[in-house]
């Protein structure tokens, strides 16, 4: 374990903001994925297990439309609204079926998707891994920043992953849809009396969380080789993101996904063999010391 | 070979005991596999791979090679009319998985022989089923060097038609000493992936490095965790540390990540890249732009060794197969040679029989650095393969040239480093 | 005269077994016989994690950690040459219980969700470390150089029928002792705790001890399945380990039926066959598989054996349907 390289970092400021930068990177694109979830485990109480598969779904659309307009903002769009409406009918025709099902039906049901669309994108797509590249705009020499190189693109997603993060804030505490989505998941049974639209909503819950999902895979496609499978990763992470931060607790993700970046960056100084394991151990902890997660309101 | 000689009669001896105690106790439990001596149907060759998942391309791209040579054969006629089936079959990556198919390939579905087209791990839960059962077997892929060199691990009846990570390293240490004197590198940095290949891969390369250079200055060793293509903090490390050299074991999609990453910050003009595993044409022209000057190894291309043959190979395969081969096809597709080349001397498909006449064989191959192809008989592995490095460009066809590495200097340190591990 | 309800289930386990030893007189096809280990391996794992998710409540996506464990002591224990198989078994399933008392007393006083989390964060802690320590598990290559089968009491493992039968009679066994352990007064009173938690505390029962000793059995029998792949497959690899085992076992439990007692080994049997099935006579494995659990779980919403025992249930008297909504705050109706 090398303690002295951390301390040797911390101590200096390129390497600091170097580290700081990288970990607020994965952090970013991890939140919107572990958003996502946390949204939809809210509202619906459903883990979406298949949530790593709209997440590579997201990059593989960004990817093609990328290759055919050489847009990038439209790739990203059109990663978001197609993964978008693949959850609203993933809730529609798959979710809506087993409600009242045992969770675990939900699970194997996950599984299920998650295999058929490990296959479809191999078929559609290839089995070999694939690259976009850098968008043009992108290309330009790095920041630099206290001795650090930061490149543009990390600024921008960053930037961008704020964004995201402000407008779902928005949307959830200051919108009228907020106010449903948060009445829903506090007491379904209550909000459908009250005759709100009980299924619509799980339906659009569900999009609004493949919109997260495709954002992230859509922003993350230029640094990451596609490959079918890709899913895996980010869902375990995401997960843990979700539940030290708090199931349905969207800030409670926002940061809790910040302290998992800024551990991965760090904690790869420290002890590179051991990085995942490493995440466990802090999850093991706060389930520990506050199991329902470090900045929920305590209930459930 | 002129001291190995003798050596080499020494191990026969001892493997045709090993055959022979092998033979011993398949009569006491009598399987089945080994009283069927047919001669007649099709030739059952049972392959497991990855067919699927993130490694999908290495299952893909090593059955086309291996499909290559056997439609070859077929179409010329087979073994006396008798056409090779392979049976290929997925084993998702799963060791457990793979120990049963192929199991099954010999309990059940009456193959005569294993092509083994696992990665690593797979490969040593195959050597497992055919060390018990008996069946030949051709590993092909599996690149850790004690497979084959470790006589614990070894058996009589499996063969290896891949490179190694021991040869790679000495290949490679040999090379970069070479750039590093020329170009004054002293300081230098490593990357690899988290797991064994990639530790076990970087000690071998700074073992060989040293030995060949007297003044390197080892500086940060990064461990990126494997398929999770995120480089920003390694790019930042190598940059605040500023080596001079830096020799990378990243791999298929994390080096291209790595590669496209890296460019951001114009990281290929600082230093020296040393990749061992970038000269595959899916690495090399999934990079949307390929920097000039990067050092690798050969996987595959085309342009080494420099012969007619290999290039009408690439041609064939292109044109079966729609896609450029990988390393992993022409590995499959040696193997799968071995084990035709063994069934034309014996006139058989019976494992035992071909098992017998492949150590010390000699094949032409275009993937030999002089045309030929030996599978040593010692310890059952291929040598005499192209194995170099060259520099890269951003064209086709990205690396013209190869300067390949002399073998008798492989099998010196080769032999020095199996006795520091106990193995002779 | 009445029998003694444990003789009648040794009796019957007897009766498997012999029908089971008779297999490999019949036939000469050593790929049934391995079917045979395979479905001792999964059924006995699924088996033990029923008796925690199904008979207990506890939600544990763990148990892989228990299976991978008990491969990897086995394994350890017999490559050092120093013990005869039934006694590294022993050794085995001791140490294997203690480590999942352990993980037991650490996680019980969670309630669901996050008892689940946790089990899966510390399943995945062991296989990080199984990764990492190298020197001790082979790291990601697994344990190499094949487990010795040293013959004792002229039992020799390495003979397939041998290793089918010791298998086959070590699962009888272990099924023997679940359903007992189900049947009796601590299988009831994990029920009890199962339908709901407070009212056993409020009756005074020592809700976590139960658990724990639940847990800690479930682990157990785990660890013998684990021991069971590791003399199939002659090693142990941290694929044993990953979250993905601990999956595959819910996913049979699923299959088959949560509330059966046997449910778990139908679940076991389909996902096996089925995986074999598309493997075998497909390209895609995924598409299929995925495709036909698919369509079960839209079809049946609940395991093969809980729908044929519900089946024959409402020829007698038909049900009222449960009406379908995702969320709701208390704990959802288990059958």
């Amino acid at each position: 374990m090398d303690f002295s390289s951390l301390f040797g970092c911390i101590s200096s400021a390129s390497c600091l903001v170097t580290q700081s930068i990288s970990g607020l990177t994965i952090g970013m694109l991890l939140f919107l994925v572990a958003s996502g979830l946390s949204l939809i485990f809210g509202v619906l109480k459903i883990t979406n297990f298949a949530h790593g598969s709209f997440y590579m779904l997201g990059a593989y659309f960004a990817l093609t439309v990328y290759q055919v307009t050489n847009n990038y903002f439209l790739a990203v769009c059109a990663a978001a609204l197609g993964v978008g409406l693949f959850g609203v009918l993933f809730e529609r025709f798959l979710i809506r079926r087993i409600y009242g099902s045992n969770v675990l039906m939900q699970l194997l049901l996950s599984y299920a998707v998650i295999l058929i669309l490990d296959d479809v994108v191999m078929l559609v797509w290839g089995s070999e891994f694939q690259a976009m590249g850098m968008p043009e705009m992108f290309r330009v020499p790095p920041l630099r920043f206290a001795g650090a190189y930061i490149p543009a693109f990390y600024i921008f997603l960053i930037l961008a992953a704020f964004a995201i993060a402000g407008g779902l804030w928005f949307l959830i505490e200051k919108t009228r849809f907020g106010k449903v989505v948060r009445a829903a998941a506090h007491n379904g049974d209550m909000a459908s009396a009250l005759g709100i639209n009980t299924s619509l909503l799980y339906s659009v819950t569900l999009g609004l969380g493949g919109v997260l999902a495709g954002l992230a895979g859509g922003l993350a496609a230029p640094v990451r080789s596609l490959v079918p499978g890709m899913g895996m990763s980010i869902l375990i992470e995401s997960f843990i993101v979700t539940v030290i931060g708090g199931m349905g607790s969207i800030m409670g993700a926002f940061l809790s996904a910040i302290i998992i970046g800024l551990t991965r960056s760090f904690g790869g100084i420290v002890m590179p063999e051991f990085t995942e394991g490493l995440m466990f151990l802090v999850m093991v902890i706060v389930l520990i010391v506050k199991p329902t997660g470090l900045f929920s309101k305590g209930q459930d | 070979m002129n001291n190995n000689s003798s050596k080499k009669n020494l191990h026969r001896r001892d493997f045709v005991k090993g055959i022979g105690g092998v033979a011993a106790a398949t009569a006491v439990t009598g399987f089945p596999a080994i009283v069927r001596a047919q001669n007649t149907g099709p030739i059952k060759i049972g392959v497991s791979s990855i067919m699927s998942g993130r490694v999908a391309q290495l299952g893909s791209s090593s059955t086309n090679g291996a499909k290559l040579g056997v439609d070859a054969f077929n179409a010329a006629g087979g073994l006396n009319g008798r056409m090779i089936e392979l049976i290929i079959r997925d084993s998702k990556g799963k060791p457990d998985e793979a120990a049963r198919i192929n199991r099954d390939f010999i309990n059940r579905d009456d193959c005569d022989m294993i092509l083994s087209l696992e990665a690593s791990t797979g490969a040593f839960a195959v050597q497992e089923v055919v060390r018990e059962l008996g069946t030949l077997c051709m590993h092909c892929l599996s690149e850790t060097s004690s497979l084959t060199a470790d006589p614990k691990l070894r058996t009589a009846n499996a063969f290896r038609s891949g490179r190694q990570g021991a040869h790679d390293a000495i290949s490679a240490g040999s090379y970069a000493a070479g750039i590093a004197k020329e170009k004054g590198l002293k300081k230098w940095m490593t990357v690899g992936p988290n797991y064994a290949y990639g530790h076990d891969t970087t000690e071998q390369f700074l073992k060989y490095l040293n030995h060949f250079s007297s003044d390197v200055e080892l500086g940060s060793q990064l461990w990126p965790k494997i398929f999770q293509p995120d480089y920003t903090d390694v790019i930042n490390k190598i940059l605040q540390e500023k080596p001079d050299a830096v020799f990378t074991c990243l791999w298929g999609g994390d080096l291209s990540s790595f590669i496209e990453q890296g460019n951001l910050y114009g990281l290929f003009d600082q230093a020296q890249y040393f990749c061992i595993a970038l000269a595959d044409y899916t690495t090399m022209a999934a990079v949307k732009n390929l920097p000039t000057g990067l050092h690798s190894g050969n996987r595959y291309v085309s342009t080494f060794p420099g012969s007619a043959a290999n290039a009408a190979w690439e041609a064939a395969y292109v044109n079966k197969f729609g896609s450029r081969p990988t390393n992993w096809s022409w590995e499959a597709a040696l193997g799968m040679q071995y084990l035709i080349e063994g069934m034309k001397k014996t006139g058989t498909s019976d494992g035992n029989e071909i098992a017998r006449v492949l150590p010390g064989m000699v094949v032409q191959s275009p993937f030999g650095v002089d045309g030929t192809i030996t599978m040593r008989a010692e310890d059952q592995t291929v040598v005499e393969y192209g194995t170099g490095w060259g520099v890269t460009q951003s064209s086709e066809p990205f690396m013209p040239d190869v300067a390949a590495t002399d073998w008798k200097l492989i099998y010196e340190l080769e032999a020095a480093w199996k006795k520091e591990q106990g193995y002779i | 005269m009445r029998i003694d309800s444990f003789t009648k289930y040794c009796v019957v386990a007897l009766v498997v077994f012999a029908l089971l030893s008779v297999v490999p007189l019949i036939t000469d096809d050593i790929s049934i016989l391995d079917m045979g280990i395979v479905i001792c391996a999964h059924g006995l794992f699924a088996m033990s994690l029923n008796l925690l998710v199904g008979r207990t409540g506890l939600l544990s996506f763990g148990h892989g950690g228990f299976y991978a464990t008990g491969a990897y002591s086995f394994g350890l224990l017999m490559q050092t040459g120093a013990f005869s198989i039934p006694a590294a078994f022993a050794l085995t399933i001791v140490f294997v219980a203690a480590l999942s008392a352990m993980v037991a007393i650490l996680c019980v006083r969670l309630n669901e969700t996050y008892f689940t989390f946790l089990t899966l964060a510390v399943q995945m802690l062991f296989y990080n470390i199984i990764l990492s320590w190298t020197s001790l598990t082979g790291g990601d290559q697994g344990l190499l150089g094949g487990i010795p089968k040293p013959v004792f009491l002229s039992v020799d493992l390495v003979n397939p029928v041998h290793l089918y039968l010791f298998c086959s009679a070590i699962f009888l066994v272990c099924i023997v002792l679940l359903y007992q352990i189900t049947q009796s007064p601590f299988g009831y009173t994990l029920k009890m705790i199962r339908d709901n938690t407070e009212r056993a505390r409020f009756l005074g029962i020592a809700v976590n001890r139960y658990k724990v000793a639940s847990f800690t059995l479930a682990g157990a029998f785990a660890g013998i399945a684990g021991m069971f792949m590791a003399l199939f497959v002659s090693g142990a690899y941290p694929s044993f380990a990953y979250w993905t085992m601990s999956g595959d076992g819910i996913f049979m439990i699923m299959l088959g039926g949560m509330n059966t007692f046997l449910g778990p080994l139908v679940g076991a049997i389909m996902l096996i066959t089925l995986n074999d099935l598309t493997t075998i006579y497909t390209d895609h494995y995924g598409l299929v598989l995925g495709s036909f659990i698919l369509v079960f779980v839209l079809g049946l919403r609940r395991g093969l054996l809980d729908f044929i025992i519900e089946v024959i249930r409402d020829r007698r008297a038909p049900r009222k349907d449960n009406k379908k909504h995702p969320a709701s705050p208390k704990k959802e109706d288990l059958q």
